[in-house]
Parts: C-alpha cells; structure tokens; sequence
C-alpha cells in the first residue's frame, strides 16, 4: 500500500484546484523570497559602508573630548602608535588607519566655509573605501614632499569655493590651548561620496598636516581593518584586555543607518512576508476543505473499513505536503528566473533620504535562505491541513454513506 | 441483539426509529432485513455495523457486548471484525483494484508479503486477476461490485453487512453478486446480514427480518 501514490493520485483528482493553489504558494513565496533577497542586499551594502567608512573595530580614547571655543578638536587618543604596531603583528588585520577629526574655516582668495576635517593616511586610506568613495581630479601623486601639504575637498564644497585643484587653500582653526592656527594647503583633488553633509562640508589632508595645525601628535581614532569581519569580536576583546584608557567598538555599535534601515526594512519585509504566510494559510486551508467536503462519502467508507480519523487526517496532511513542495519549488523557480532578470536589468533605486544618487538593485539568491523559507512555508501548509481536516474530517458516517 | 431501541431528538422532534429489536444470528448465516423505506433498516445496519450505538438494549457480538463502545473502540472492532458491502460498492477512487481490496488488510497491521498473496487469490477468485492495476473508474458496475464484496471479505470478518448490495445492478450482475458472496461465505464462514428489497436475494438468505415504522413485525 503506497500512501505516497495515493496522495498523488488523490490530488490529481481536481486539476483546477491544484494549480490554483500552487500558484498561490509558488507566487507568494517568489514575491517572499526576491523582497527578502533584495533586503538581505541592501544589509550587506549598507554594513560594507558602514564597515569601509570606520573599520570593523574602532578604538578611541576613553576621556570624552574637550570643548574650544565652540569647535572639537577631537584628537585625545595619544598612544595610537603602539596599537597599530602591535596590531599590524596580526595576520588577521589588513589595515590599522588613524583619524584624526577637527573643525575649522577653509578659505580661499575668494571664498570661505565651515568645514569638519579628517587627518588620514594618504596612502592607506583610499583603498579602504571602494565604491563609496570616488575621488576626482585628483593630483598624480597627490602626495607628495613639496612643503605645501595636499588636501582633498568634499566635491561640493571644492564647488563651493571655485577651488580647482592645485589651487591654494588656507585652512584655520584652534588649537587646545586655544590659540588661533592656521596652514596654507594646496587641493589635490576631490572627492564624492553621494551623501551631501558629507560631499557639502568635509575635507581630508594627512595626519601629519594635523599635527603641524593643531600641534598634537595624537589623533580621534584608530580604524582597524580586517581579513574576515567575523574576527571583529575577538579583536575587540583583545584590545580591551590588553590596554587600559580606551574604548573599542566593532563596526556596528557606529552603524547607525544600517540599524535605522535594517528595522525598517525588517518591519516592511515582516509584515509583508506575515500576510504570505495568512494568504497560504487560508488557501490550502480552503484547499483541503473543499477536498475533505467532496470526499465525504471517502471519508465515511474509509471510517467504515475501521480507519481512525488520524490517519485520515494524516492522508489529507501528506496531501497539503506534496501540494506544499510542488509549490515551493515552482516558487523557488520563479524567484530564481525573476531575479536573476532584475539583476540583469540593473534597474535603478531612487536615492535614499540623505542621498543624492541612486543606486543599482541587487537581490541576492541564497539557497539555504530560499530552503529555510520553503520549509517555513511547507509548515504553514502541514498546520493548515491539519486544522482544516481536523475540523472538516469528522465525518458521520451514517450520514454520508445511507 | 436484545431489546435493541433507537430513538433521535428530543420533544416534537423525538423519532423512535428502532423499538425492541430481538434477534440472533448464527455463525455463516444469512439473515435478509426487509421493510418500507423509513421502517429503521438503516438504523438496525448502523448499530449491527457499529457505526452507531443503540439507545437501549443489549448488543452481542462473538458474546461480547457491544452496545457501549466509544467511537475509537467501535472503529476497531469494525477494522477487525466487520465487512461493509456499500450499494454503491463505495470503492476508494484513488486506490486501484489491488489496494481497495488489499486496504482493510493494510489496516489491520499485515505485512505486505503477507497481504499480496491473499489479495490475489481472491482476485483470481472473483475473476479480476487482469484487472488488478486499474482504478474504480476503469471498471464496470458489476466488476466494482465484485471489487466491493471482495474488500468486505479479504480480512475474513465474523459480520458482513451489506446494504442493498444488488440496488444498482441489472439481474444478471445482481445474481453474479449474490453468488459471488455465498460462495465466499463457504470459503470464510462469515454471517451476512442483508438489506434488500430484492426478492431474488431475499430468497437465497436462510431468515428474514420484516421491520415496520420501527419494530420487528416477523422473523422468518
């Protein structure tokens, strides 16, 4: 006794109602699968930014900054030095980059604006970004040993001031004992980010230039970098174990967009998968209903032949689960054919609030992320068909055989 | 059965479709039940069946009573020890042949090299052999009969109750049938107890029940 080709044959019976439920699982969990490949996408974007702006592990120093005359100058963290060459004796770490964060009027024969400045390693730290950070005009090299230090200009605010580069730039701020300081530079360039505050009000020159300004060696924060994201942990509490007046952060107690969007999305994404799950709830259970309702006089031999209701209600179960992974793999079907069109497409998103720029849409395929949805959805279906024929499945046999 | 009583509802909608039923029946009998539509034919099958308790009396069954049985206990004991002839042979539609008449087998917990053999004997015995593989849709009204008669008997029952089991036959399969089941009978020994109002089956049963508006009117 095969139950297995009984159950096929049984829902082979109403051709109809099988497609129709089919297509309502296998569409339901296309459009479950590409929104959520598509936000698990915009997840990893979002920490790879996150990631490449302030490194997997930041270290800072543990006294907050001072307050001058209105401006921070954030420069506390004084033995910087001795982590990076520590750091650097890891082979799990890539980069250990300094920052050294100030504030100050940038001006030229013409024009003048507010700026918030970043000390950097000119040599490092462009190929720390990637994508999402694309400078331009930019001197070849832009470092050099000229006595004039180089600087790079947020591209609107170079826009801003008419700079052009090779044009200079007379930077001014205060230094911690407050006195007035300032340098001469010359623009090397610019760069471009996509996110206005940035590109509007952001410079960067060496950390060498900072210390000349401000007269401090040391700098606002170490960026470490390493080979697998996954080391962030350990790092962080290697570091805090072996050092005192610091604090060391991984990557996303900074990640504040990516916290923002991932609960947004999370919310959206949540509820719309919920309302999937409800549509293939009522639908396979409507389906078992009215196969439970056509087959009653079924039911009431089978119950005559001496069946206990489990085992019909285990037939009908068995049914809703051939029904469940036909459907899922016709879904995951779609999902797979569907996304790999969009990513093809390379269809363009809008820009998100705080951009200007969209970006292209990728959804991800992941196959144990498609397996894990399939099961969910395959549980759902095995849940609605108990119910279904646990309510409809009792038959009185008196009643439907005489 | 002893005072076998039956009644439904309660006030204005009170029917007493059963009232003070007695009779007994021996091992391989054939008892015919007989009666007008409405006079409790259905009622006194459902109970002698066990898919209903009755409401007063007393149910013996191999002499066992059985007239207070759970759901659950009841199903077990038709799985066991009771074959159902359907009039409309009530075949499962997805099964083929083999597995409807292989199913109560399947049921009582026999394994599959012991249900085969039996199930085509009985095939061979009621000239379905080639048709094994095919389903109840495929057949005739007189073969899904035969099918049905076969499926009542395979697991050897000790009660075969069969209701109006020529209704939907022309005389010539009704006759097949009829034969088919005493020549079975010969074989398993089980006890028949048919509704019909078919006076060909009716004489070919050992005694008759006449019933009327709820009660034993002769036992013949």
């Amino acid at each position: 006794m095969n139950s297995l080709l009984i159950a096929i044959r049984n829902i082979r019976r109403d051709g109809t109602r099988l497609i129709s439920t089919v297509l309502v699982i296998a569409v339901g969990l296309a459009a479950l699968l590409i929104g959520s490949g598509f936000m698990l996408s915009t997840y990893d974007a979002l920490q790879e930014i996150a990631m490449r702006a302030e490194g997997h592990v930041i270290v800072l120093d543990d006294d907050p900054a001072p307050t001058l005359g209105g401006a921070h100058q954030q420069l506390t963290l004084a033995n910087w030095k001795i982590i990076q060459d520590d750091l650097w004796q890891d082979s799990r770490v890539l980069r250990v980059l300094p920052r050294a964060r100030f504030e100050g009027l940038v001006s030229n024969s013409d024009n003048s604006a507010a700026f918030f400045g970043t000390g950097v390693d000119p040599k490092e730290e462009f190929r720390v970004h990637g994508p999402f950070l694309r400078t331009t005009d930019v001197l070849d090299p832009w470092l050099t040993d000229q006595d004039t230090p180089d600087l790079l200009l947020g591209s609107v605010l170079a826009q801003t001031l008419t700079a052009k580069t090779g044009d200079l730039l007379t930077l001014q701020t205060r230094r911690s004992d407050g006195q007035a300081s300032e340098i001469v530079v010359r623009l090397a360039g610019s760069y471009h980010t996509g996110t206005p505050e940035i590109d509007n009000h952001t410079l960067m020159v060496s950390t060498d230039t900072v210390s000349t300004l401000l007269g401090s060696s040391q700098i606002s924060q170490l960026s470490i970098y390493l080979e697998q994201p996954e080391d962030s942990m350990a790092i962080k509490q290697l570091l805090q174990s072996q050092y005192e007046g610091i604090i060391v952060q991984s990557w996303d107690q900074r990640a504040e967009l990516y916290d923002k969007v991932k609960a947004q999305y999370d919310r959206i994404f949540g509820v719309m998968g919920g309302i999937i799950l409800i549509v293939v709830f009522i639908s396979i259970s409507n389906t078992i209903a009215l196969a439970i309702y056509q087959r009653r006089e079924e039911i009431a031999t089978l119950g005559a032949l001496g069946t206990q209701p489990t085992r019909i209600y285990a037939n009908f179960i068995l049914e809703a689960c051939l029904i469940g992974i036909i459907a899922t793999s016709l879904g995951m079907l779609f999902a797979y054919t569907i996304t790999n069109a969009i990513n093809l497409a390379e269809l363009m998103m809008p820009a998100p609030p705080g951009k200007t720029e969209g970006y292209a849409i990728y959804v991800y395929i992941s196959w144990p992320h498609y397996l894990l949805t399939s099961l969910v959805l395959i549980t759902i279906v095995v849940l609605a068909s108990f119910v279904a024929s646990y309510n409809n499945a009792r038959v009185n046999i008196a009643d439907s055989l005489y | 059965m002893q005072t076998i009583s039956k009644h439904y509802g309660a006030g204005e909608n009170y029917i007493e479709a059963l009232q003070n039923i007695s009779f007994s029946l021996s091992e391989a009998e054939f008892l015919a039940v007989q009666g007008p539509s409405g006079s409790g034919k259905s009622s006194l099958l459902n109970i002698c069946g066990l898919i209903d308790n009755p409401s007063d009396g007393h149910y013996f069954l191999n002499g066992k009573a059985v007239e207070k049985l759970n759901p659950r206990q009841r199903c077990d004991y038709r799985r066991h020890d009771i074959g159902f002839i359907f009039q409309r042979h009530q075949l499962i539609p997805a099964m083929t042949v083999f597995e409807n008449i292989a199913y109560p087998l399947f049921l009582n917990g026999e394994r599959p090299k012991q249900i085969k053999p039996r199930v085509k004997l009985m095939l061979e015995q009621i000239g379905l052999g080639h048709r094994c593989k095919h389903l109840p849709k495929q057949l005739s009204g007189g073969e899904r009969q035969r099918v049905g008669i076969a499926r009542a008997l395979i697991k050897r029952p000790q009660l075969v109750i069969a209701d109006e089991p020529s209704a939907s036959l022309d005389h010539k399969h009704a006759h097949a049938s009829l034969m088919l089941m005493h020549e079975l009978n010969e074989q398993h020994g089980a006890s028949f107890i048919i509704a019909s109002h078919d006076a060909f089956v009716i004489e070919h049963c050992d005694r008759t029940v006449d019933l009327l508006d709820g009660r034993l009117e002769s036992l013949s």
